[in-house]
């Protein structure tokens, strides 16, 4: 049950009666007793809300930063008419900051036996299921003085997908491998390019790709064309440790590298590649494995939404060997971890010649732009020694990436805008080299 | 795809809010334990209010009221009549009346003059209990209080017919002098009296000033001479009015002015009932939420550079000026080393990268030496120049567009 402004107003006006025309308790309790009256009769009017049935549709999933739209049915069953507030209850993050009251307060009116149907208008500002918390309902009375109020339970979810904002840069990428495919061998004749087709001999082609054998059997000089090797395997492993939790920007470090993952993997799978995906910190958090090329980026990005980072240190051991045991041929794997120097000395090092012997690792981590912004402050005290504390620490990094290129690793330490783009050049780079 | 996929759409959807019954359930052992604690509060109001109730009330059987004075005196043909306000104690008031103050130093000052000068002209006796200097200005302008003193059996000491026939009797409380003449002064604890009688200039009224009201207990009555003390002062005369100054007393107050409250219709005191319980209604009304509070579970929010930014400020605590001046030489080395033309390995090498850079930008050797290889700078100021010397030094030897145009 609830009370309106009304009732206190119609009381406060009560006062002019009792103050002037009747002071005493007969005034009192006549004002009193009659506005119990009424308020018991609106009670009485207003149209039960447990008795009401709703039911929900639309959108299940949205990307991050884009709405969503949940409707929601209620049927009124009962013979009264239904004059209401409702408010359809979400977690604070579905909502952008202050918008909350407006998004999920509604007003309606269902008469007797009808139904209606409200849109709620969602806004996630995180990633992740949301699930709708409850639907409350405060029916009023015909005299509009007092209200039933009760609550409703109607499950929903609404998962929300990684933004996926590197994909502008994949057209750039994707004309980078039509580049590379087709190329005779001059540029990139290495231990691994596959043999495509013959083709006739143009002035200008590398005399040593004349396939003299073909030559032999036609009567035009033949040379041998070239593709960058397909069907490889490609194994991103996200680390979900501690050092993802750390915030660049706005966002987790995990965010930066689902986004530069999701970028890695359309492009794989336009160059022909297997992509499979592996999280991780202690135990494996979330795998896609076995995806065609077709179904592989919905696969990807309902994996990806509900993984948060685990404040726990990664257990780089158990990570190699989930690694190898996942990928038994000759892979791409890509390790999105962090670069600093204790974890990875202490974890990472002694494990990565376990992973090189077999498969070609490429350590992705997202820099922090802030550390740049540091290191180059200037003019006052504070900021001098923040430049020196930001740069010893990218020292520190760029001595930790040294030891791991030592060992063979291709390194990418880039801001969370570039990590993306520098991920697929390196990607891109390593299929002209033949590497895959 | 190992994750479960989102919950179906449309399942079921159930009340949440509680019946009336949950509710009962919920509230009865609120309820109950309201209810115990209310009775517990009464039961121990009932039992601990007790000692001080109806202190000199001549109606209280209580130990400290005084109801068998009352008594006695009503079976020796006294009648008693008890005043609240002063109002009813002038009114009662006349030459054959005692009039018994049981409080003085509670009267306000309008109160005091008025019962001094109701009691003046009327000529019977006025009996004040243990008056203070608070009273006795007004009431016995000639009687001043000394000092207290313990209350305790004290022999009479003096010649009054009353004082005789009583004997010892409980006095005490505080010592009086006068500098009236004709006055009965009895009952010394030690040199001074706690019983003064001061009979009327003009009359045969008097006032009675007694240092303690001991003796007028129910409890303390038939002890010694109390009650025959007690008998002769208070019923000397046929009616005895019995005033308990109390606070319903509209005389109290000294002010004579009417109040604003005074001024508005009489009705307000209702009418601001009323307003009171629209109040309670507007804040029944504000305080019923829609539906409780969602909580959620937020990952948290740890930036990543706060370990540099922690070690920046410990720097600064620390004033380790040698420490960040090293990392700012050494950055700018790494940095500078390959626009010299000197190999990355070689550029924390004083003898190979001095002389590369002062080639290149023209500078003096043991210059550039001391940018960057010196010693750690003195203070903060030359801390903050040093990493302005250091970019300088950068851009110059950094080709910018225009040299490269220039050099072809």
């Amino acid at each position: 049950m609830a009370l309106t402004g009304r009732t206190a107003l119609i009381a406060a006006l009560g006062a002019l009666l009792v103050g002037f025309l009747l002071p005493s308790w007969t005034g009192l309790l006549a004002v009193e007793l009659t506005l119990l009256l009424a308020i018991l009769y609106d009670l009485g009017r207003a149209a039960p809300v447990r008795k009401l049935l709703f039911t929900r549709s639309g959108d299940t999933s949205v990307r991050l930063g884009e709405p969503a739209e949940v409707r929601l049915t209620v049927t009124n069953p009962t013979g009264r008419p239904l004059r209401a507030h409702l408010r359809d209850a979400w977690p604070p993050s579905v909502w952008t900051a202050g918008s909350e009251i407006t998004a999920s307060r509604h007003r309606l009116t269902v008469p007797g036996g009808e139904r209606r149907r409200l849109t709620t208008q969602l806004r996630p500002t995180r990633r992740g299921d949301h699930h709708a918390a409850r639907v409350t309902v405060r029916s009023y009375g015909p005299l509009g003085l007092a209200a039933r109020q009760g609550s409703h339970s109607v499950p929903w979810t609404v998962r929300v997908l990684p933004a996926f904002n590197s994909r502008k840069h994949l057209p750039s990428r994707l004309s980078r491998l039509r580049e590379l495919d087709g190329r005779t061998s001059v540029l990139t004749r290495g231990e691994g390019t596959e043999f495509d087709s013959l083709r006739e001999y143009i002035p200008g082609d590398d005399t040593r790709s004349i396939d003299w054998r073909a030559t032999a059997r036609q009567s035009t000089v033949a040379v041998r064309t070239w593709r960058p090797e397909r069907d490889r395997r490609i194994l991103a492993v996200l680390d979900t440790g501690r050092t993802s939790a750390g915030r660049v920007g706005d966002i987790p470090r995990l965010d930066a590298a689902m986004d530069a993952a999701l970028l890695l993997a359309a492009l794989s799978a336009r160059a022909g590649d297997r992509f499979d995906l592996l999280a991780y910190d202690r135990q494996v958090r979330a795998a896609v494995q076995g995806r065609t090329a077709h179904d592989l980026l919905p696969a990807l990005v309902t994996t990806m939404a509900p993984l948060e980072p685990a404040l726990i240190e990664s257990d780089a051991r158990g990570m190699a060997s989930t690694i190898l045991r996942n990928a038994p041929q000759r892979s791409l794997v890509v390790l999105f971890t962090g670069l600093e120097p204790s974890p990875v000395e202490e974890g990472l090092l002694p494990v990565i010649p376990l992973l090189t012997q077999r498969h070609t690792v490429v350590v992705a981590s997202v820099a922090d732009p802030r550390i740049e912004e540091m290191a180059t402050a200037r003019g006052t005290l504070d900021a001098v020694y923040g430049a020196a504390a930001a740069a010893r620490t990218q020292a520190e990094r760029r001595h930790t990436a040294s030891r791991l290129r030592r060992r063979g690793v291709t390194v990418v330490d880039a801001t969370p805008d570039e990590i993306a783009p520098a991920l697929a050049d390196a990607y891109l780079a390593l299929k002209a080299a033949g590497r895959l | 795809m190992t994750t479960a996929p989102p919950t179906p759409p449309g399942a079921a959807a159930t009340p949440v809010s509680p019946t009336a019954r949950q509710l009962w359930g919920r509230a009865r052992g609120l309820l109950l334990a309201a209810a115990v604690l209310a009775l517990a509060g009464l039961v121990i109001a009932a039992l601990r209010s007790g000692e001080q109730h109806g202190l000199l009330d001549p109606r209280s059987a209580d130990r400290y009221g005084s109801r068998a004075t009352a008594e006695l005196l009503a079976d020796r043909g006294v009648d008693t009549t008890v005043a609240t306000t002063v109002a009813e104690a002038t009114q009662a008031l006349g030459p054959d009346t005692t009039l018994l103050v049981a409080n003085p130093d509670l009267l306000s000052a309008r109160q005091q003059s008025a019962l001094r000068a109701a009691a003046f002209d009327s000529g019977g006796r006025t009996v004040l209990l243990a008056p203070g200097p608070a009273s006795l200005d007004t009431l016995a302008p000639d009687v001043r209080a000394v000092e207290p003193a313990s209350v305790e059996v004290l022999s009479p000491g003096c010649d009054a017919p009353y004082a005789r026939r009583a004997g010892a009797a409980e006095l005490g409380g505080i010592t009086y002098t006068t500098s009236a003449s004709s006055v009965e002064a009895c009952y010394p604890s030690g040199d001074l009296p706690t019983l003064l009688r001061l009979p009327a200039e003009t009359g045969d009224g008097d006032t009675v000033v007694l240092g303690a009201p001991d003796l007028l207990y129910n409890h303390r009555l038939d002890d010694h001479g109390n009650a025959s003390l007690a008998l002769q002062l208070l019923g000397s005369r046929p009616h005895l009015v019995w005033y308990l100054p109390s606070l319903d007393d509209a005389t109290a107050t000294d002010g004579g002015d009417e109040s604003f409250f005074d001024l508005i219709p009489s009705g307000w005191r209702w009418g601001a009932l009323q307003l009171a319980i629209a109040a309670v209604l507007a804040a029944l009304w504000r305080a019923r939420r829609l539906g409780p509070l969602v909580p959620e579970r937020l990952p948290v929010a740890v930036p990543a550079s706060e370990a540099t930014e922690g070690r920046a400020r410990l720097y600064r605590q620390a004033n380790a000026r040698e420490r960040a001046a090293e990392a700012l030489r050494s950055a700018a080395r790494a940095r500078i080393a390959p626009l010299a033309g000197v190999p990355t390995a070689q550029a924390h090498r004083s003898e190979a990268l001095c002389p590369a850079v002062a080639a290149r930008t023209g500078d003096d050797g043991i210059q550039i030496h001391g940018l960057l290889f010196g010693p750690a700078p003195a203070d903060d100021e030359a801390l903050v120049r040093l990493a302005d010397r250091l970019d300088l030094l950068e851009r110059r030897i950094t080709p910018s567009p225009r040299d490269k145009d220039r050099t072809p």
